[in-house]
């Protein structure tokens, strides 16, 4: 039995399309499935997409307002847990809106995210070959793993191990920081300084460290 | 009255096989990826395909290398391949006709890779519409995925259930098996589980090879079993004879214990460290009688 990664279902805001776990084509193709054997029912309805912890890029997210489109809907909200899917739908104009099933995360690391404004929050470990790129600041609460490449306007605060590529500051280096639990980056870059993290010298005692541009060097100490 | 309860309440292996005919099987379907080529994804298939089979499951393992077909010549079914997936997938033949069965174990069934076509002659929506079928067959099937992560990697991936990350204590393995991990966290297919092959503990204790607390320290995702490296393995994937099926090797015993974790039942890690030798353990049983 196949299994079922696309839900509709009709709520006095509108029509409410939950996509659940599995490929990201399959997901794809099952909606439009869906869309083609209701067609003439949903046509003209304003849809939510309810993602979960997926997470879209504003391309992706783009896909399914095409096919929404094509069958006379309009895509107005995308709602996810993910940081980077919230951002990427706002690129695009839509609304972001908190799911409505039962908050995943503790309600302390939810205020943090409201309340940082320009800041994006990734809760989760970034791995080898995931990129995140933001024009405010980025916390990332999890390790930022060898590969992986941050990129942010402000400054970075990785509430875990960094040991991946990190690059700050591109408008304002003299400000810019960047803040983790364990300080080891691949590639530190400030405005346009670049600096590789000390070779490793073994079991060196592991303390928080923050970097940041000074006379025209990149200087590390501990984060109080 | 008492002692006549005893013996009626003890479960006879008899009596374990009569009950599970009776339930109505809903196979798991895993994958076992890696990333990185060379690491052990097709010796782990075949041996963890022989070792769930020899405990009386079902299991029907899946080559999903199209192209660089392997498995059957590490299982010893080389010569019997008559139809293969890409068959089933156009509708050349029925699954059952592309199904060998191996003969030395009961229940141990192999879907080839065709060695003609390549990786796009399947998609996704067909592994996933071919391993529904299963579903009701058997307990368990296991699909053996190509190295990379392109197409042949998301056909693998597709229909699992649960996915098997395979690295060696390298880091270049370690790196890929991350990158494997973060884009099967992406699909929402969970964070896997993971599978350390070819461990040294000769080299880790010498400092010459990263240790098991290194490759979880990155990769931090539940640990499924720990295989040290072994030349058995290699004599028994030469001979097409899965090291589950016959040697009582360390590696044997320790894809055993992962197939027996699969099982979802708990067994200690094997103490790689202190590996004893025959006359040690013998030496042991005697002094603790």
């Amino acid at each position: 039995m196949p299994r079922d990664r696309v839900e509709i279902r009709g709520t006095s805001k509108g029509l409410i399309v939950t996509i659940k776990s599995g490929n990201w084509q399959s997901v794809l193709e099952q909606l439009a499935q869906k869309l083609e054997q209701r067609a003439s029912f949903f046509k003209g309805g304003r849809v939510a997409l309810d993602v979960g912890k997926r997470l879209l890029d504003a391309e992706e997210i783009e896909t399914v307002g095409h096919l929404l489109a094509e069958h006379q809907m309009t895509l107005w909200a995308v709602n996810g847990s993910a940081s980077e899917t919230q951002t990427a739908a706002k690129s695009l104009g839509l609304e972001t809106q908190s799911r409505q099933s039962a908050p995943v995360t503790p309600p302390a690391a939810e205020a943090l995210g409201s309340a940082a404004g320009d800041t994006l929050v990734i809760r989760r470990t970034l791995r080898s070959g995931q990129r995140v790129e933001h024009s405010g600041n980025i916390v990332v609460i999890g390790d930022v793993n060898p590969g992986a490449e941050v990129t942010a306007g402000g400054h970075v605060i990785v509430w875990g191990k960094l040991r991946g590529a990190v690059r700050v500051g591109a408008i304002n280096p003299k400000d810019a920081f960047v803040c983790a639990l364990q300080l080891a980056p691949m590639h530190l870059i400030i405005g346009s300084l670049i600096s590789r993290s000390p070779a490793d010298d073994g079991e060196e005692q592991i303390i928080p460290e923050m970097a940041f541009a000074q006379n025209g060097q990149i200087v590390a100490e501990a984060w109080k | 009255m008492n002692f006549f309860a005893f013996f009626i309440l003890l479960p006879s292996p008899f009596c374990l096989k009569l009950e599970r005919t009776w339930i109505i099987m809903s196979a798991t379907i895993m994958t076992i990826t890696s990333g990185k080529g060379g690491v052990g994804k097709t010796t782990a298939t075949a041996n963890l395909s022989a070792a769930l089979a020899a405990k009386g499951y079902k299991v029907v393992a899946i080559d999903a290398d199209i192209g660089l077909r392997n498995l059957d010549v590490v299982m010893g079914l080389e010569n019997r391949v008559v139809y293969d997936l890409v068959d089933v997938v156009d509708g050349v033949c029925r699954i059952k006709q592309a199904m060998i069965r191996d003969k030395r174990i009961e229940g141990l069934y192999l879907i080839p890779a065709a060695q003609t076509r390549d990786k796009n002659a399947v998609s996704p929506e067909d592994m996933i519409a071919l391993c529904d079928q299963l579903r009701d067959d058997f307990d368990f099937v296991l699909i053996d995925s190509p190295a990379g992560i392109e197409q042949g990697f998301k056909n693998a991936v597709a229909p699992a259930d649960k996915v098997i990350i395979i690295t060696t204590p390298e880091v270049a393995a370690v790196r890929d098996a991350d990158r494997i991990i973060g884009l099967i966290e992406a699909e929402e297919q969970g964070p896997g589980e993971l599978i350390i092959n070819r461990l040294r503990p000769d080299m880790i204790k010498r400092g010459d090879m990263i240790g098991i607390e290194d490759v979880l320290d990155i990769l931090a995702i539940d640990l499924l079993g720990v295989v040290p490296d072994d030349e058995s393995i290699i004599t028994s994937t030469n001979r097409g004879v899965p090291a589950t099926m016959e040697n009582h090797s360390v590696a044997s015993q320790a894809f055993k214990n992962v197939a027996t974790r699969i099982t979802g039942e708990t067994v200690p890690f094997l103490d790689l460290e202190t590996q004893e030798t025959f006359l040690q353990k013998l030496s042991k049983f005697f002094s603790s009688l």
